[in-house]
């Protein structure tokens, strides 16, 4: 499918849409629960983006990224966000039908959350130590890597799982010198240890030197395939959205807390602030917004791969990406 | 002669069980006349509630026959009511359903003339009044009385009573006993009566069949030599005494030999 | 009766008469702990005071349990359509999925008891079926019955049918056999047998079945909200939990358990009224 052509199918869709036809559905495919770092989905519902482009958009949760790429290739879904490991591995293992369509997180967003004034002031320093991290994060697949890099066996820490919601107060109380989360989640753990009374230090992975996209729109390839039209339509509204949350980041936590108000505005405020950072970088700078530079995607799928154990070869990354749709804008 | 209503021909059960073959009846001969009451007389496990069951139709004997007005028994039959040994009313039903109870059960549905009929055996039982109880607010000897409505409601020639006043206490036992004489004097049946009373048996029958266990078997059979109509003042004759006596005997020694 | 006659003399000779100083004061007190729930509301009323000092005096972080004042401003902060809208899906899928697997598991208990190969065959599976935790089948459902309530109320009818099925097939099975012989001597269609006698004498079989089953439909139409849902008390719960919105997750558990509660309670209402003889004599 050329550049052009998608160019006038976008032309004529925005034309159609002003002409009031019916909106056309799209199911929109959450990793996880609704939250602050989810808020430019929500952002392109409330601001108008969405329906400017002729979208009506419905979003359905997911419950971790292997539920919604299953949820995507089965087409329940059309277009999602997810980790794009996941999805290497899927389509490596399983052969899943979904591609990825525009890349949002050019850093991984995981971490080490540490006391300040302990015993961990860098990722070396976590041998011998105690830390706690939630069953099912894709965090786990890299931590091997991430100690490896810094020179450390897994035999070298003690890791215990616990319920995500146990991981703070565990920190808090001492029962683990650190814990893995994700940045997005910096907020949240400030607030927590600010009630017990101490400072908390995210030590992020990406800075000893795990590079690799992360978070990104995913799409069904059914959907690709019979709407490519509102496909790129959704793309470039949902890129809309993501800059309109980095220049308005209050408008676009009120986005989100007005369709699920259970969140709360500060605490989707805060997630929002904590991920933004995720998404524009130094990376974004040299290779603009939702770009999948060969380079980095290859790099990915060599961690993704060795973190699995799956064998290289069993996957181009290339064919997991289509850029086209991310550049008709 | 006229027709028997029950012939009993060297009737013999045996029960194949997962322990082994049991014989619980072995070569039982009798005639029962229409409207004759008849009790058997005999020790738990000597087979008397098979034979109740071969005459109902509910079991097949292995071999032998049991007639009924000349025919061979293959299934139940409408002309035999059944009073079991516990009252087993339906809890959630009035005293009256309970006797309505066959009617709807066979058939579906419950006549008017079935309901007035259910109030009159309810009457002769000496149950009006409590038509629209439940079975749970009367005493034990009460839920009999409906047990043996529900059992009269189809008007059966015969009446298998299965140890029916077995589980009641002794006094509430003898009211029962002067009832069902009552009751039979007013409609006749034929009664086969299970029991292990000797007292309620000499009372009650026109013949005594006493029986012995392991494998069941008729040892032997007593007429009653008394007069019918029967009452309160009969329990007190002579009489039924000397025949309590003697039936006792019989299954005493029987019991030590 | 003579027997009825005898036990009223001697229960009445055997009471010993209470002094009048002693019988007033405690007879109040019985007679206002009799009322329905007044012990619970009691306790639970304790509990709560108790709850509440022990959080302010020995200054328990929030993240590890909070106040009940925090969970009643939780309460309030969501508002009132929110909640509504939490509990009535959950209801919902909850209601679906016992409704569901009273029709499956009555039906399939009698089919059990008519035959004893079918029992032999279907047993097995039935236990299979029963320890085998939904939630690890949970997305396989998800992903064939896709969005909707389905998916939810078939996990929630695979919870709760096992103990149905087992009680009435044992209830089924409990009818005196001397109804069973009345009603083959009066050669009824098997049918009637079990309309008229088995099923009927199953009912207190079948409630204490229907008392379990319900507080663990409330259980599964959480855990298939925690599997996949965009509403429910569940998912209200998880979403709290997941942004360490704590006292807002106790305020959803209180709810649940308000609604198991009450229930439970409209079961236990409706055998009263519709069957008060299948309720257990304890005069």
């Amino acid at each position: 499918m050329s550049r052009n052509k998608l160019a006038l199918y976008a032309f004529a869709a925005t034309l159609s849409a002003g002409a009031a036809s019916a909106a056309d559905k799209v199911i929109f495919q959450l990793d996880w629960l609704p939250g602050g770092d989810k808020a430019p989905i929500y952002v392109c519902i409330q601001e108008g983006f969405c329906s400017q482009a002729g979208l009506e958009v419905e979003i359905a949760s997911g419950r971790g990224s292997t539920d919604a790429i299953s949820r995507l290739a089965a087409a329940s879904s059309d277009v999602g966000v997810s980790d794009i490991g996941a999805l290497m591995a899927a389509r490596a293992n399983e052969g899943v039908k979904v591609t990825a369509v525009m890349s949002l997180f050019n850093k991984g967003p995981h971490a080490f959350y540490v006391a300040k004034g302990g015993s961990i002031t860098s990722v070396a320093d976590v041998k011998g130590k105690t830390i706690a991290t939630s069953p099912f994060t894709s965090s786990n697949v890299y931590l091997p890597l991430v100690l490896k890099d810094a020179g450390i066996d897994m035999a070298d820490i003690k890791l215990i799982k616990a319920d995500p919601g146990a991981l703070g107060p565990m920190l808090m109380t001492g029962n683990a010198d650190g814990i893995i989360a994700w940045m997005t989640d910096l907020t949240r753990y400030s607030n927590q240890g600010k009630e017990a009374g101490k400072e908390i230090v995210a030590l992020p992975w990406s800075a000893a030197g795990l590079e690799l996209y992360s978070a990104s729109l995913i799409a069904s390839d059914k959907f690709l395939a019979e709407r490519p039209q509102v496909a790129a339509r959704f793309v470039a509204a949902y890129r809309k959205s993501v800059e309109f949350a980095k220049e308005n980041p209050q408008k676009a936590a009120a986005a989100v807390t007005a369709t699920v108000p259970e969140l709360g505005s500060e605490d989707v405020e805060g997630s929002l602030k904590d991920t933004l950072p995720l998404i524009f970088n130094e990376v974004t700078e040299k290779d603009g917004l939702g770009v999948f530079e060969a380079a980095r995607l290859a790099e990915t799928w060599r961690r993704v791969s060795e973190a699995q154990d799956i064998d290289p070869a069993k996957l181009d990354p290339e064919t997991i990406v289509n850029r086209t749709f991310a550049a008709t804008e | 002669m006229a027709m028997p209503a029950l012939r009993f021909d060297r009737l013999g059960q045996v029960f194949e069980t997962r322990s082994g073959r049991t014989e619980a009846l072995r070569d039982v001969s009798f005639d029962v006349a229409r409207h004759e009451f008849v009790s058997i007389l005999g020790p738990s496990g000597c087979g008397k509630s098979t034979l109740l069951r071969m005459i109902a139709g509910l079991l097949t004997p292995t071999s032998g026959s049991v007639e009924v007005f000349g025919l061979p028994v293959t299934a139940p039959r409408d002309d035999i009511g059944i009073v079991f040994q516990k009252p087993t009313l339906l809890p959630w039903a009035t005293v009256e359903d309970n006797v309505v109870f066959p009617a709807r059960h066979k058939t579906g549905r419950v006549t008017a003339e079935e309901r007035q009929r259910a109030g009159e055996l309810l009457d002769m039982v000496g149950l009006s009044g409590f038509e629209k109880r439940l079975p749970d607010e009367l005493s034990g000897g009460m839920q009999q009385r409906v047990g043996i409505a529900r059992a009269l409601l189809m008007d059966p020639d015969i009446l298998l009573m299965d140890e029916p006043f077995s589980a009641l206490d002794a006094l509430t036992r003898e009211v029962m006993g002067f009832d069902l004489l009552r009751i039979f004097s007013e409609r006749p049946k034929t009664v086969v009566f299970i029991t292990h009373s000797v007292s309620e048996a000499a009372l009650l029958s026109d013949r005594v069949l006493v029986m012995t266990g392991r494998p069941g078997s008729i040892l032997t059979e007593v007429n009653v030599p008394v007069t019918r109509p029967r009452g309160p003042e009969t329990a007190k004759d002579k009489a039924i005494h000397e025949l309590s006596d003697h039936l006792r005997d019989l299954l005493l020694n029987r019991h030590a030999a | 009766m003579s027997s009825q006659t005898i036990s009223a003399i001697s229960s009445s000779t055997v009471m010993p008469r209470e002094s009048e100083a002693s019988r007033t004061q405690p007879a109040l007190l019985k007679r206002v702990t009799a009322w329905p729930g007044v012990t619970t509301a009691i306790a639970l009323i304790g509990t709560v005071l108790l709850w509440e000092a022990a959080a302010r005096l020995l200054s328990i972080p929030t993240y590890l349990l909070p106040p009940p004042s925090a969970i009643l401003g939780s309460f309030s902060s969501i508002g009132f359509e929110r909640w509504a809208g939490h509990i009535g899906a959950t209801l919902r899928v909850a209601l679906f999925g016992y409704a569901l697997s009273i029709v499956i598991a009555i039906p399939l208990a009698v089919v059990m008891m008519r035959s004893p190969l079918l029992s032999r065959t279907l047993y097995p599976l039935l236990v299979v079926v029963q320890s085998t935790p939904v939630v690890a089948i949970a997305p396989i459902i998800i992903v064939v019955l896709g969005a909707g309530d389905a998916p939810r109320v078939v996990i929630t009818c695979l919870i709760t049918f096992f103990p149905l099925v087992v009680s009435t097939a044992t209830g089924l099975a409990a009818t005196p056999p001397e109804l069973i012989e009345l009603s083959r001597s009066l050669r009824a269609s098997g049918l009637r047998e079990i309309t008229q006698i088995r099923l009927p004498f199953a009912v207190p079989y079948i409630f204490s079945a229907l008392k379990i089953s319900i507080t663990l439909a409330v259980i599964g139409a959480v855990v298939a909200e925690f599997c996949a849902s965009e509403a429910g008390v569940g998912y209200f719960i998880q979403l709290s939990t997941s942004l360490f919105k704590l006292p807002q997750a106790w305020a959803g558990l209180f709810v649940l358990a308000a609604m198991s509660l009450l229930l439970f309670q409209i079961v236990v209402w409706a055998q009263k009224l519709l069957f008060p003889w299948s309720l257990p004599k304890n005069h």
